[in-house]
């Protein structure tokens, strides 16, 4: 099958980001609920929560740069983050988050900016590896539709 | 269960990444699905003269919070089975002195939740 090696690289790709804690069992329930609702809500699925995090860590930044930081709408963002990247199994994310809602409710500012820098750096790799599965399943799709045609 | 043989469900939270999760999770069991995206949302929907077999709810949302809207919703008498899905364990004992017939900490296990919807009698 043409899409063969594309299989290889995708289940490579999601093995590393299990082992290396990118993600955790929540996303393998997830996998469950592609397999038996079709192809693409994986996709869906990472693409809202991508969205949502960018969308919330811009947020932080914004909060954290204000003369006085409004600490309980800092908190009430990243336990907003913390649910998303929970539900999708976003491991090191959701791990960040609660480091961070602990030095927010010290109202430790530096401890939130350094929290915020650790997050975007996390999300941003998280990033990378979801977008590659997802351009991984849409040629696979492409490839074995063309196979049945 | 409401009038017809479809199990009607609402879920509500305001969150859309995890109604989308739901959605799919039930679908797949032919279930009709409604979503609200905070708790006075779903109160509207039954005073409009919605019902609904089953609503899965969360606890943090604007307008209106889980456990207040399950309070509100028993107050009318509604008798929909309530499952309370959310991150705050310490909301656990609230929700079931307000009426909510489960509760289950997010993230969701799906395979539990497929339990309690058969023990529910939603599933054959």
């Amino acid at each position: 099958m043409a899409s063969a090696p594309l299989k290889a690289q995708l289940t490579d790709l999601l093995n590393s980001m299990f082992a290396m804690d990118f993600l955790d069992e929540q996303f393998k329930e997830l996998q469950m609920l592609e397999e038996a609702s079709g192809p693409g809500f994986l996709a869906e699925v990472v693409t809202l929560f991508c969205g949502d995090a960018e969308r919330i860590i811009s947020q932080l930044s914004v909060l954290l740069n204000e003369p006085v930081v409004d600490f309980g709408k800092v908190d009430a963002n990243v336990h907003q983050l913390k649910g998303s990247s929970s539900s999708v199994g976003a491991k090191r994310v959701a791990l960040v988050c609660v480091k961070f809602r602990n030095v927010c409710q010290e109202n430790d500012k530096e401890g939130c900016i350094a929290a915020l820098h650790e997050i975007r750096h996390e999300f941003d790799e998280l990033h990378k590896k979801f977008q590659t599965m997802v351009q991984l399943e849409q040629q696979i799709q492409v490839l074995d539709s063309k196979q049945m045609n | 269960m409401a009038s017809s043989q479809v199990v009607k469900v609402l879920i509500v939270d305001d969150d859309v990444l995890t109604r989308r999760i739901y959605r799919t999770m039930l679908f797949r069991f032919g279930f009709e699905i409604t979503e609200a995206g905070d708790g006075k949302s779903a109160v509207n929907q039954f005073l409009t003269g919605n019902e609904y077999d089953l609503i899965l709810m969360d606890n943090d949302m604007p307008s209106m919070d889980g456990v207040e809207a399950t309070r509100t919703l028993r107050g009318m008498g509604i008798p929909a089975k309530i499952i309370a899905i959310t991150a705050d364990a310490n909301s656990r004992g609230a929700f079931l002195d307000a009426g909510a017939d489960e509760f289950l900490l997010k993230p969701v296990n799906f395979t539990v939740l497929t339990d309690i919807l058969k023990a529910f009698n939603f599933l054959n």
